[in-house]
């Protein structure tokens, strides 16, 4: 009890004594964690409305004629060999007549005089609604390409490349976010404790002569480092929350946000987020400190 | 002074000393001084006094000889054995040692707070030290704001705050006037009456006058034995060097 008073004691008052360079450091924590929950979130709502587009996802195979039952098996058996979907549904030429007439509503006498078979059969295929999903899918459009009978594969193609790509491009770009923060976070604790410790290189040579231990030497700074991590992380997502709100308020009812669902990162994500940089800091602190053992 | 304390507090033997190139701090030492003994060790400038405290809490390590104190031969001890001695130790620095931004009750509470002592501990002793040395006024005044003397002063506090088994002070009086003085070494002797061993190095005859203690004199490093007649006052304590031995 009296070592953890002790060490608080101490900590705070270096904390006031070396508070500007401890803003310093504050202020380049914060904006570390900013930027990478900035890019962090936008990835991960991303991938939500991947999922969210993927509902709607289909791939639809019109053949060349209509299949009887062993052939309707047939293609069943191989999609299930090739891929895992949701559900397979055949739609014969009358059935997509029927469709496209209540499609076309009060303009239906467009069909007036057209065999109702004018359209082709085909396989309505929709596959498992996950991202991974959407990054298969060219895959196995070509795979459905190769199957017997079959004159062509459709699907949003095109926006689910395009869709594929931004995401693989966020990714790129919370990883390296992420060893941004990384980088800072480390480098910039250990910076300000390693000038802390020469400038207060006499103040520890004494307390080495009172007979300090060096867990009393080290720990207010493996604390401080802690501290800054632990406010840092904070200040980022809060920042980043604020804008969150300004932005979700500013565009409410647009489009866009109407069309996915904007979120915040859940509680866990939260608090995992602040425990790493509260761990990096706290990190980069106790390894800045190791010569103190040497003075 | 707890009950299992060694008999001999501090034994020097045949330590020696040398800085580059070649100044010769100590040249074969030898002394022993008994737990809850003052000393007084004396001598001119650069006689060898402060090298010879330095190398009792071991700031220094002899080139030579063996440097005991409560029984552990510093030579041998490390880590958190020397940390625990180093808290048993009350060292007042010649040139004070203090932080000047940090303010008096803080320099002071220092070496409590490496031992971890209470709080509520820390800030008692404290202020009885401010008193019995006159600067309770000074309690929230960072050290560097002081006269030399007031410093002085702290720096004595700071080595008696955890009432240490032993006190190594450096001139202690250097700075301080008559009276100042006196109150000091009242404090020193209300430590060795408690059962403490008190090394005082100082060139101030005053302190030692009236007798009642041992002294010894360094001179270019050596331990002189004492005149003849002269009363060491130090029981079965040794006092040894090689001058002595011839």
């Amino acid at each position: 009890m009296n070592f953890l008073r002790a060490i608080i004691g101490q900590t705070l008052r270096n904390l006031r004594r070396t508070w500007s360079s401890q803003a310093l450091t504050l202020l380049t924590i914060t904006l570390s964690v900013l930027i990478f929950s900035f890019f962090f979130l936008i990835y991960i709502n991303m991938i939500n409305a991947g999922r969210h587009m993927g509902d709607n996802l289909r791939l639809i195979v019109y053949l060349d004629e209509e299949p009887g039952k062993p052939l309707q098996d047939e293609y069943r058996r191989k999609i299930l060999k090739f891929d895992r979907v949701e559900r397979i549904e055949f739609v014969s030429s009358r059935q997509a007549y029927e469709r496209f007439r209540k499609q076309l509503g009060h303009d239906q006498d467009v069909l007036e005089g057209m065999p109702r078979n004018f359209l082709p059969p085909s396989i309505e295929v929709y596959p498992i609604r996950s991202l991974a999903t959407l990054t298969r899918i060219k895959r196995f459009s070509d795979y459905l390409q190769t199957l017997p009978g079959v004159l062509k594969v459709q699907y949003g193609r095109e926006w689910i490349d395009r869709f594929y790509s931004f995401v693989k491009l966020m990714r790129v770009v919370v990883i390296l976010s992420g060893l941004l923060l990384l980088l800072t976070t480390t480098f910039m604790v250990a910076h300000t404790i390693r000038l802390t410790l020469c400038s207060r290189e006499r103040e520890l040579e004494l307390l080495r002569l009172l007979g300090a231990s060096n867990q009393y030497i080290r720990a207010p700074f493996f604390l401080e480092g802690a501290l800054q991590g632990l406010v840092g992380s904070i200040c980022g997502l809060a920042a980043l929350y604020v804008f969150f709100d300004w932005f979700r308020l500013r565009f409410a009812g647009t489009a866009v946000l109407n069309l996915f669902p904007f979120t915040f990162f859940p509680i866990p994500v939260v608090l995992t987020i602040i425990t790493a940089a509260t761990l990096l800091c706290a990190g980069g602190s106790f390894f800045s400190t190791r010569r103190i053992t040497r003075l | 002074m707890t009950a299992n304390s060694p008999r001999v507090m501090v034994e020097l033997i045949k330590v020696s000393k040398t800085y580059p190139p070649s100044v010769h701090a100590l040249q074969d030492v030898s002394l022993s001084v008994r737990s809850g003994e003052m000393l007084f060790l004396t001598g001119k400038s650069g006689a060898g006094k402060t090298t010879l405290l330095r190398l009792l809490c071991r700031s220094e390590v002899p080139d030579k000889g063996l440097v005991e104190v409560a029984g552990q031969d510093l030579e041998r001890i490390s880590g958190s054995g020397l940390q625990q001695l180093r808290r048993r130790i009350g060292m007042a620095y010649q040139d004070f040692r203090l932080l000047p931004r940090h303010t008096v009750a803080q320099n002071i509470a220092l070496a409590m707070e490496v031992a971890y002592r209470k709080p509520s501990f820390i800030r008692k002793r404290t202020r009885e030290l401010l008193e019995r040395l006159r600067l309770s006024d000074k309690y929230h005044t960072p050290a560097g704001e002081l006269s030399r003397g007031e410093q002085q002063r702290i720096a004595i506090a700071r080595a008696l705050a955890n009432r240490p088994d032993l006190v190594l002070a450096d001139e202690p009086t250097g700075n301080l006037d008559r009276e100042t003085s006196t109150l000091v070494m009242e404090l020193f002797r209300e430590h060795e009456e408690q059962g403490a061993t008190l090394i005082i190095a100082t060139h101030d005859r005053e302190l030692f006058d009236d007798g009642g203690h041992r002294v010894v004199e360094l001179r270019d490093g050596r331990l002189l034995a004492p005149e003849d007649g002269e009363d060491t006052g130090s029981g079965d304590a040794s006092l040894q060097s090689e001058e002595a031995d011839q």
